[in-house]
């Protein structure tokens, strides 16, 4: 796994780069080729023309050939006008009547008379273009073929050939550097749903084991059909973890209710001192066990319900108020003032009333257990849109650099024995499912502050 | 007309000259001004007096260069140097023929060899052919008569004037019109075949009054104008206006005219043969001559015309470059037909037929 795998796009970048380069390389050998090609026959006419004119100057006076090499044959030939000039004109009975007498006939060998030849030839060491034209002569006097043989060197055909090469080169040059821009913006287009995935489950929260829902070309629906089946098989093994975790609170408490009923009714009076100290803390101890295995149910049964139970109308009011009855134990050992202000209206809010009631008697169990010597004040209130609980208490209150822990599961076990440390956290992930928050405000002239504020998304804990 | 005799006549003329010209040459020499390290050997048909200037001044850019120069009249130079080549010898370093047509030819056989140089450039496009034969010079075709034996008035301005003052007064005129042996002289040759170009009427009846008037015919631009500057020849048709003018600035009683109707106008070429035992220096010395101090000297001392046309003062005529009568021959591949073998026999049998054997 060391070895790192080159990304997609440069994969792609590179491959479409090694095609197009390919593709350049025979175009350019093909224009090469065709402008040399161009190049000849461009200078091939005139070569030809140079010769028909100077084989159209031959005459026959006397019944002597004779040939007065007209002008216009170089002059035309000059045009391409860096070359050397060979020629030769051979009479009808094969001899040279003017010109290079080393200048040999390249149909000389061919059996088959023909009219015009071009063709590539070495003279003098130098590469050159030989052309050669037959005129016919059927005087009385002098009958047969008299031949013109043109040649020239071919400096202007590969500059012409190199121009036009050039010119190809330039062209396709530009193309290459279109075609990788296009390549670039195609590549990176089409790769884009990738970005998309990887964002997507990127910003996941990682306890979020809902199916990843976006939308994907072809070609990447497998890969999230199978992400998907992960989350899925993940999901159920979470469930199964839960259920066991519920069953077990389940059926610790049977057991653990039988254990407290049990050391209750062990008498402190039947025993010594030193074994009230131990038995006291041994009905603590149960207590808190109790406590844990209740919370850990209702844990379970929240994240339960989460999922499973769709929402419905809540009256804040009314579920405070059961709440309220519920959490506060008629026996305990202290007097405390609890007070509850509601507005006079129904506070509506959509949620799982299960669940939020779950919530709010953990924030009064929390208050109770930890805070509160003497006062309990609830405040139900509207504020613009949103419906907020606070709950406030004369408690020492929590510092504020362990709130974001104690939000968290375990996050504060609580020193004196008395807290799970699922309170808080069962609380905050409550309304976090109800699109609300937890959060605190400081104890100052008031007491300390719990606050559930629901649908609000600014003022959540950090 | 071409009957068999006139032409073997004419042969027995060509070989005459070849065997008593090819003698006709003279080495001069020039020490260098310090210790020598080095010889440049200049084949030229060129006059010393017009080369030396630039000789010497080239020697004072290469003090250790001792300059050797080999006179030929045009054609010499040309079968010589082409034998060299045919026979793979060595011959100079620098040729110098106002006869570009066979510095081309040379050239186009692969007798010379591309040279490089920054000076090069400034060749006219006209003047360089392959970066083998450079025109180096501008020199108009022009005629002279003599001052004192015409009045300015009589002197014809246009190449038709001068048959028809040929014809009209033909016993004045007769034996004392002096041009170019195109037989014997090469340059001669190039600039009857480019005033056959230009205008065919006008050419065939000044050759046709050219004979008529028994026009005396010399190898070389500077015999005609001794005989000028002496009164025995009144005009001198097709002669280098470089040369003449030299005349008129030594005094001589010599008035020039630039053709009229058109006006020739030749570069003398320069080339590095392809053995050239010092191709370096040969090239440096081309270069010299195309420098702005080389042309500079070349316009003060020795050919007095620009690369661009510039004129000097007393001539007659109009501006041949701004007036657009200026035809320059283009040292270029077109200078090939100019000599080919059959071609050129055939134009000196009707030349010679024309000038030479019409009687009066």
């Amino acid at each position: 796994m060391d070895r790192r795998e080159p990304s997609l796009f440069i994969r792609l970048f590179a491959l479409m780069s090694l095609v197009l380069a390919f593709g350049a390389a025979v175009l350019m050998t093909a224009a090469w080729y065709s402008a040399r090609q161009a190049a000849d026959q461009a200078y091939d006419r005139l070569l030809l023309g140079a010769a028909y004119q100077i084989a159209d100057a031959i005459q026959i006076q006397d019944g002597q050939p004779e040939i007065e090499l007209p002008v216009s044959a170089f002059e035309l030939l000059a045009l391409s006008d860096r070359d050397r000039i060979f020629y030769r004109v051979l009479d009808p009975a094969g001899h040279t009547m003017t010109g290079y007498e080393r200048l040999d006939d390249p149909a000389a060998e061919t059996a088959t008379p023909v009219r015009a030849i071009v063709e590539n030839a070495e003279f003098d060491g130098e590469n050159v273009r030989v052309a050669r034209v037959v005129r016919r002569f059927d005087d009385p006097q002098m009958r047969g073929d008299a031949i013109v043989i043109v040649a020239q060197t071919i400096e202007a055909r590969r500059a012409l050939a190199r121009e036009l090469t050039l010119r190809s080169f330039i062209l396709v040059g530009a193309m290459g550097a279109i075609a990788i821009g296009g390549t670039i913006f195609a590549v990176r287009r089409a790769l884009a749903p990738i970005g998309r995935l990887e964002t997507a489950i990127r910003q996941r929260d990682p306890l979020d084991l809902t199916l990843v829902d976006v939308s994907t070309p072809r070609e990447l629906a497998p890969f999230v059909a199978e992400i998907n089946g992960f989350i899925k098989r993940l999901r159920g093994r979470v469930e199964l973890m839960q259920q066991f975790i519920a069953d077990a609170a389940h059926q610790l408490r049977t057991p653990l209710a039988a254990l407290e009923a049990q050391t209750d009714l062990l008498s402190n009076d039947d025993v010594s001192p030193s074994t009230v100290k131990h038995l006291d803390r041994v009905r603590a101890r149960t207590r808190q066990l109790s406590r844990l295995t209740n919370q850990l149910l209702s844990h379970a049964m929240v994240a339960h319900r989460e999922r499973a139970v769709a929402n419905s109308q809540v009256d804040l009011t009314e579920l405070t108020r059961r709440a309220l009855d519920e959490a506060i134990p008629d026996t305990l050992e202290r007097d405390i003032l609890v007070t509850l202000h509601a507005p006079p209206e129904p506070l509506i809010v959509s949620g799982d009333p299960v669940n939020l009631a779950e919530a709010v008697k953990n924030i009064l169990d929390n208050a109770v257990r930890h805070g509160a010597p003497a006062r309990i004040t609830v405040r139900l209130l509207k504020k613009s849109n949103r419906a907020v609980i606070e709950v406030e208490d004369d408690g020492p209150g929590i510092p504020p650099e362990q709130w974001p822990r104690v939000v968290q599961r375990f996050g504060a076990p609580s020193s004196d024995g008395k807290g799970s440390g699922l309170g808080l956290s069962i609380a905050a992930e409550v309304l976090e499912a109800h699109g609300g928050a937890l959060f605190f405000i400081e104890k100052g002239s008031f007491g300390f502050v719990v606050v559930m504020s629901l649908a609000d998304e600014e003022r959540k804990v950090a | 007309m071409t009957g068999f005799a006139t032409r073997l006549g004419f042969a027995l003329a060509l070989m005459f000259a070849a065997i008593t010209g090819a003698p006709a040459q003279t080495m001069t020499r020039f020490p260098a001004i310090t210790t020598q390290v080095d010889t440049l050997s200049i084949h030229a048909a060129t006059d010393l007096y017009a080369l030396e200037p630039l000789i010497r001044d080239f020697q004072q850019l290469s003090p250790g260069t001792m300059v050797e120069i080999v006179e030929y009249v045009t054609n010499d130079l040309f079968s010589t140097a082409g034998g060299a080549c045919d026979d793979g010898g060595a011959l100079g370093d620098v040729f110098l023929s106002s006869s570009v047509d066979q510095l081309v030819k040379l050239a186009n056989d692969g007798c010379a060899q591309r040279i490089e140089g920054a000076d090069l450039a400034r060749a006219p496009r006209w003047a360089n052919w392959r970066d083998e034969v450079f025109g180096f010079t501008f020199e108009p075709i022009v005629m002279v008569y003599n001052r004192d034996g015409m009045s300015e008035a009589e002197v014809p301005r246009t190449h038709l004037e001068l048959a028809e003052l040929l014809r009209r007064d033909a016993d004045r005129y007769r034996g004392r019109v002096g041009t170019y042996d195109v037989r014997l002289s090469g340059i001669g040759y190039l600039l009857a075949f480019n005033d056959a170009r230009q205008t065919t009427t006008t050419y065939g009846r000044l050759l046709e009054s050219l004979g008529r008037a028994q026009v005396v015919v010399r190898c070389c631009t500077s015999q005609i104008l001794d005989e000028v500057a002496a009164g025995r020849l009144l005009i001198g048709y097709n002669l280098l206006g470089s040369y003449a003018y030299e005349r008129v600035r030594r005094g001589q009683p010599i008035g020039i005219v630039m053709p009229a109707d058109y006006t020739l106008v030749l570069s003398r070429g320069a080339m590095v043969p392809i053995r050239a035992p010092n191709p370096g220096l040969a090239t440096r010395f081309v270069n010299y001559l195309l420098s702005e101090r080389g042309q500079s000297v070349g316009r003060s001392q020795s050919f007095f015309f620009g690369l661009d046309g510039s004129a000097p003062a007393g001539i007659e005529g109009p501006d041949v470059v701004t007036s657009g009568i200026a035809r320059p021959i283009v040292v270029g591949p077109t200078l090939l037909a100019v000599q080919d073998a059959a071609r050129r026999k055939r134009f000196l049998e009707d030349w010679s037929q024309s000038v030479i054997q019409t009687a009066p």
